[in-house]
């Protein structure tokens, strides 16, 4: 009951949209017997949630009487599926956790985690009379848990009739390896696109719409190299943990054949994963790199061993590594053994989804995190199961991640007992060792912290026949070079240096629209000053003033805090500078409130020109606004030389013009705030001025002949000591003779720490 | 609490009146106007027509005859103006009577709107405008100049009858799904030329933002001139985007032309005046809005602008 009461309210919330789905559910369900409808039963259950949810109850109880072919499996239900209220709310919350973590969509899946179970009881329930918890997990009778397969292999699971029991059983057998990966697949795969494809979409059509096709690609590779360097990383860690144990001259080669092979695998699970994949970028990229790092930790044990086999490394040392893995095998063969970690890797018959039921072994409680995880974990029982059914509906609304659900099952009182680790890998071509390392997997687990599923995977004992070893030999290097040359190809094009050159093209593409007039832009403050194109425009910035120009700052730290007017030499016939001092000051003087700039008129209303300036931070200049910037605190760049400044003729570079009436002699008076001088070096070589054009029809009174683009001088900034006002009443603001006083000897600092600066200089363009 | 509003009709008046009805503290509300608004319990009707030439005396009459404690003036166009002449008489004669009347009624307070645009969208505009900024008008522009004259009326009105608490405010562009100004008309357009290489700030500010303005303006303990913006400030372009509208850069020689042509024709619903607003920003600060009057915009100039687009569609 609490199950369905559990299932229901989100359900019925997510129930609505989806009525067209649900008419689909219901006849599948009605067609139930193929179990093949398997999404579409859950949806149908959610509307009938609610007697579901009784008829579960009911049906849980027959199951556990069912259940009987593995009796430890029907024991391990009974304990936990039947308390199926708590069972049922135990996995929903896990499977919250995970999503939460994974994605962001959380609730959503959480619905439809809740539904499906119900649904594919249901629908299972009434037609094979099983209320069988592996029919309600693998909602989809194609068998998505290995477990069931294996047990299909040797049970009557492999019928469908039996795959309800499955849940407990599946914990306890062991799979066949070598039958569990082929039914499970082969069916899985076709199933998806039908009854995915359809409802995702519609879903998620917006998300899905707004990416367009060369974007996922792009988006595609960069997941792909992170979720390989997540692999590469996990690996090392994994197989470094695992090899210390064995020595011999070997191990080095050892490690880097086991490494190799984990990120493969890795890699490969994670391509499958993102095949189905029709989400946002970041949601695979973290799904990707979830879904790498997990299946790198939990193969980490299964590759070592290969290696070690294949090296025909002494039997000591394997030994050493697996003694418990030798008695896994063993293990596999009766099917309840103790393993006492088991994880499987279960690929959903869509293959989308990645199931790794993780016998919780007394341990795995290490942490907190850990615990809930345990706590939570999928309890074998229908219900628990159930979830694992709904892996595609959540898939399907996270988009992109097409249900690659992780999901950690615990069995209770599997520590000492019969848990089956299944690990279905997407690479066939690895051996399946028997794993069960303790160590390894506490220390990982440890590491990995974070990861919910990490501790588990490490520990996850992989139950591969050795017999596939030899089968890597070829097809695994082959593969291995493959995966390689992806990777190679993936980095370049997710490389730092890709994105940041797209990200610069945005920018300016978005800069050259503002200029036309229009880019819009919605984050404006009252001077027009546009953040969101800043921080566009913020890679080429970084380019220009890191590499192009290598600006070189000296004594940004004598600008006082609060209100100050930076006196600086205007240059150049393109007035990069004031941008530049704006980029001083935000990247030295974080403590500093945003710094603005005055532009002359000239500028501020040239056509493009001023309007790009005017959304970078350019304030008109005018005694109101610097009052204002400076009532605000804010540090205040202003070149007095203005226009005539900027047109310099090339051959008077760095000689100052008059400075204008002394305005900011007077603005210093009046507020009391300090003048600090500053002279910049660079900006005159950077765009020198050749010449004039007629510019008047443009607005401009000329338009300077200059070099096309700016030139890459290096430049270099100073800081002059502050002139502080103190003393002086803001009266003497109007006795020019003060003004003319305290205006030369701003010029005059400036003027000498130009020319120390020219003198330092050796190089325009290397300093 | 009487209330005296003319031209309770236009659009300052359809914002105000529900506002007043609302009110519980409002017993009466004096419409002088020529035609009675629909759909009002509280409303006396008292048809006066601004333009005449014997409005001051029936204004005076019919304000003296039952005191009202506030007279709000809303008597202004913002349609599409085809009768220059009359606009002007409306508005300038019209406000010159209703002053004169409230003058000889002494009523103890005039609440009249007015026009951010009549700061002028000007090349040596400071950032923020404050209400001490002198108002230039826009010199292609009767509709803007006629608010410019208007407000010098009140406040030559203001200087000579410091008893009656007077408030102008200054209204940014409203937009609102009601509304028809010119700001609205623009911004409703599926394509809106700008000029090339220009893209000023604009300032909004939504219907009920204005109406409330109007209405915290009936108990304010203050007088003089408020600028009544909404938050933020956005480009043309990006207004003319949240509107739902293309923008549609075109170099301003061309623009207008096109312009004049169309006014020329009778076909231009845009007065040529609005090249400077887009040519120049004209951001008022509605910092005394705020801090005096009480009034603090509740919706972002993207808001107005979206609302502006879900009206349309």
């Amino acid at each position: 009951m609490t199950k369905g009461v559990l299932g229901n309210d989100p359900f019925q919330r997510g129930a609505a949209p989806r009525a067209g789905d649900a008419r689909e559910d219901k006849a599948d369900a009605k067609d139930s017997k193929k179990a093949s409808a398997s999404k579409g039963t859950k949806d149908g259950a959610g509307k009938g949630a609610k007697s579901a949810g009784k008829v579960r109850g009911a049906k849980g109880s027959t199951k556990s009487a069912q259940g009987p072919k593995p009796p430890k499996a029907g024991k391990g239900r009974s304990t936990e599926a039947k308390p199926a209220a708590t069972a049922s709310r135990t996995p929903a919350a896990a499977v919250h956790k995970f999503e939460a973590r994974g994605n962001a969509r959380g609730p959503a899946s959480q619905e439809h985690e809740a539904k499906a179970p119900h649904a594919t009881r249901e629908a299972q329930g009434g037609k094979r009379g099983h209320p069988g918890p592996d029919g309600v997990e693998e909602s989809a009778p194609t068998a998505r848990h290995p477990a069931e397969h294996a047990r299909g292999a040797k049970d009557v699971s492999g019928a469908q009739t039996g795959k309800h029991d499955h849940a407990p059983s599946r914990a306890q057998a062991h799979a066949p390896p070598g039958d569990e990966p082929a039914p499970l697949r082969e069916p899985a795969t076709p199933r998806p696109p039908s009854d995915a494809g359809p409802t995702r979409p519609r879903e998620f059509a917006e998300e899905v719409r707004a990416m367009r096709p060369e974007e996922r690609r792009v988006d595609r590779a960069m997941t792909e190299a992170l979720a390989s360097d997540a692999a590469e990383a996990a690996a090392k860690t994994a197989v470094d943990e695992l090899l210390p144990g064995q020595q011999g001259q070997d191990r080095n080669i050892e490690r880097v054949l086991a490494t190799e092979l984990v990120a493969e695998l890795a890699e490969s699970a994670v391509r499958q994963v993102l095949d189905k994949g029709h989400g946002t970028a970041s949601d695979d990229r973290d799904l990707a790199t979830l879904v790498a790092t997990q299946v790198a930790e939990a193969t980490a044990g299964v590759a070592v061993d290969e290696v070690l086999d294949r090296h025909a490394a002494a039997p000591k040392e394997r030994a050493l590594s697996t003694a418990e893995d030798g008695d896994a095998h063993d293990l596999d063969e009766d099917a309840n053994e103790e393993v006492w970690t088991a994880d499987a890797w279960q690929r959903d018959p869509d293959s989308v989804p990645v199931n790794v039921p993780e016998a919780a072994q007394g341990e795995d409680t290490q942490e907190d995190e850990d615990d809930v995880w345990t706590a939570d974990a999928w309890q074998r029982d229908p219900d628990s199961i159930a979830p694992d059914g709904d892996d595609l509906p959540e898939g399907v609304e996270r988009g992109e991640q097409d249900g690659v659900h992780i999901s950690v099952s615990v069995i209770a009182g599997a520590a000492p007992t019969n848990v089956e680790p299944e690990v279905e890998l997407p690479d066939e071509s690895h051996d399946e060792l028997p794993p069960s390392r303790r160590i390894p997997l506490s220390l990982v687990t440890e590491e990995g912290a974070p990861r919910r599923d990490d501790p588990e995977q490490d520990a996850s004992a992989f139950a591969r026949p050795e017999e596939a070893a030899p089968a890597a030999g070829f097809a695994g290097r082959a593969a291995g070079m493959f995966s390689l040359a992806r990777e190679i190809a993936g980095q370049a094009l997710a490389s730092e240096g890709l994105g940041r050159a797209v990200g610069a093209m945005h920018g300016l593409m978005e800069a050259v629209r503002t200029g036309l007039g229009t880019g819009g832009g919605s984050r404006l403050d009252d001077y027009g000053k546009d953040a969101g194109l800043v921080e566009n425009l913020q890679p080429v910035l970084d380019f220009l003033y890191e590499q192009y120009w290598r600006v070189s700052v000296e004594g940004v730290d004598q600008v006082p805090h609060g209100a100050a007017i930076l006196v600086a030499n205007h240059s150049g016939a393109l007035p990069y500078d004031g941008l530049v001092m704006s980029q001083v000051l935000q990247r030295e003087r974080p403590d500093l409130l945003e710094a603005r700039w005055l532009v002359e008129d000239q500028v501020f209303h040239a056509p493009m020109l001023g309007t790009l300036f005017n959304r970078l931070g350019a304030v008109r200049a005018s005694p109101e606004n610097a009052l204002r910037l400076l009532d605000e605190r804010r540090p205040l760049v202003v070149f007095p030389e203005g226009y005539q400044g900027a047109s310099k003729p090339f051959a008077e570079r760095y000689r100052l013009k008059r400075f204008g009436r002394g305005g900011f002699v007077k603005l210093a008076l009046r507020t009391g705030a300090p003048i600090v001088p500053v002279a910049i070096v660079g900006a005159e070589e950077t765009s020198p001025l050749l010449g004039r054009i007629p510019g008047g029809f443009l607005g401009f009174p000329s338009l300077p002949l200059t070099a096309p683009g700016p030139l890459p001088a290096k430049w270099t900034i100073r800081f002059g000591e502050p002139l502080i006002m103190d003393g002086l009443p803001p009266e003497s603001a109007d006795d020019l003779g003060e003004v003319q006083r305290l205006t030369e000897r701003t010029r005059e600092a400036i003027q000498a720490m130009l020319q120390a600066l020219l003198r330092e200089r050796r190089s325009v363009f290397s300093g | 609490m009487r209330i005296a509003v003319t031209g309770a009709n236009g659009d300052y008046g359809k914002l105000l009146l529900p506002r007043l009805e609302a009110d519980p503290a409002v017993e009466s509300i004096l419409v002088l106007d020529t035609k009675e608004p629909e759909g009002t319990r509280k409303v006396e009707f008292h048809r006066v027509d601004l333009t005449r030439y014997d409005a001051e005396s029936e204004l005076t009459d019919a304000l003296t005859e039952r005191p009202v404690d506030a007279l709000f003036h809303l008597a202004f166009l913002f349609g599409p103006i085809l009768n220059g002449p009359l606009a002007h008489e409306l508005e300038v004669i019209g406000t010159m009577n209703v002053l004169t009347a409230v003058g000889r009624a002494k009523l103890p307070r005039l609440v009249v709107p007015s026009l951010t645009a009549a700061y002028g969208a000007r090349g040596n505009n400071p950032a923020l405008l404050r209400e001490n900024s002198p108002l230039f008008g826009c010199p292609n522009s009767r509709f803007v100049n006629d608010k410019v004259e208007v407000e010098g009326q009140v406040r030559a009105f203001r200087e000579r009858h410091p008893d009656t608490r007077t408030l102008v405010l200054r209204f940014a562009p409203l937009l609102g799904r009601s509304l028809d100004n010119p700001a609205t008309r623009l911004l409703t357009q599926a394509v809106v030329p700008t000029l090339l290489g220009f893209d000023p700030l604009w300032q909004a500010v939504h219907e009920d933002d204005a109406g409330r303005a109007l209405h915290l303006a009936l108990r304010a303990d203050v007088a003089g001139e408020f600028n009544i913006v909404g938050r933020g400030v956005l480009p043309l372009s990006g207004l003319i985007r949240q509107a739902g509208a293309q923008p549609l850069p075109l170099p301003g020689p061309l623009f207008r032309g096109a312009l004049r042509a169309l006014g020329v024709m009778g076909a231009g619903t845009l007065p040529v005046a609005l090249l400077d607003y887009m040519h120049y920003s004209w951001v008022a600060d509605g910092e005394r809005a705020e801090s005096a009057l009480g009034f603090v915009p509740l919706h972002h100039v993207k808001d107005a602008a979206a609302a502006l687009r879900r009206s349309q569609s």
